[in-house]
């Protein structure tokens, strides 16, 4: 099953209450946030509606909140080679 | 010389807004990004379907109707149709929410 990965990159703010509806009924609330829906004609239509405002990409797989996070984390700058015991 | 009532067009004259009637290349530049943003979100939705075998009609009217940014011609990327308007052309950036919303055609022969 194959998902659009949708980020919402420009703000809503301003335009028409269809438009900001539509982008309620994707999931989005706010900017930099990213949903999953499912490749369907429905989810293409919404996508269509504010296609000025979203990055889209297709991917296999549906990512958690976590998953996300953890793609965001940047590199801790160490890392232990051996765990000594105290 | 300075300060609150420093004699300027806008302070003394009333009203003066000061829209430059084109685009600097820079806007040129990130309009251009922008167009291209939306036609790869278009391929991207239109992949997808065509892999489900899905159609959708909104998808089908744009991509008959709507030139890519690399089919379209720089007046029309830079400006948009205006009855009222000298030459009867106005630059995009006079339409309200131009970042955000599309504007690609125009009346045949303007």
């Amino acid at each position: 099953m194959s998902y659009f990965r949708i980020t919402l990159h420009r703000s809503a703010i301003g335009l028409p209450q269809r438009t900001r509806g539509v982008l309620a009924a994707l999931g989005l609330r706010k900017r930099n946030q990213t949903v999953f829906q499912p490749v369907t004609p429905d989810a293409a239509g919404m996508i269509m509606k504010v296609k000025e405002l979203v990055l889209v990409q297709e991917v296999d797989q549906a990512l958690t909140t976590k998953q996300l996070r953890e793609e965001r984390k940047p590199e801790p700058g160490f890392w232990v080679e051996k765990a000594v015991p105290r | 010389m300075f300060g609150a009532f420093r004699p300027t067009n806008a302070l003394f004259g009333g009203l003066l807004w000061k829209t430059p009637w084109r685009l600097s290349r820079f806007q040129k530049a990130r309009q251009r990004q922008r167009l291209r943003a939306v036609d790869a979100v278009v391929a991207t939705v239109d992949q997808a379907l065509a892999k489900k075998g899905e159609t959708l009609k909104a998808l089908d009217t744009w991509k008959a109707m709507m030139p890519t940014e690399g089919e379209m011609l720089p007046k029309d990327k830079y400006t948009m149709f205006d009855r009222k308007e000298k030459r009867y052309r106005k630059g995009i950036h006079k339409l309200p929410k131009w970042t955000r919303v599309s504007q690609r055609l125009n009346p045949p022969g303007y």
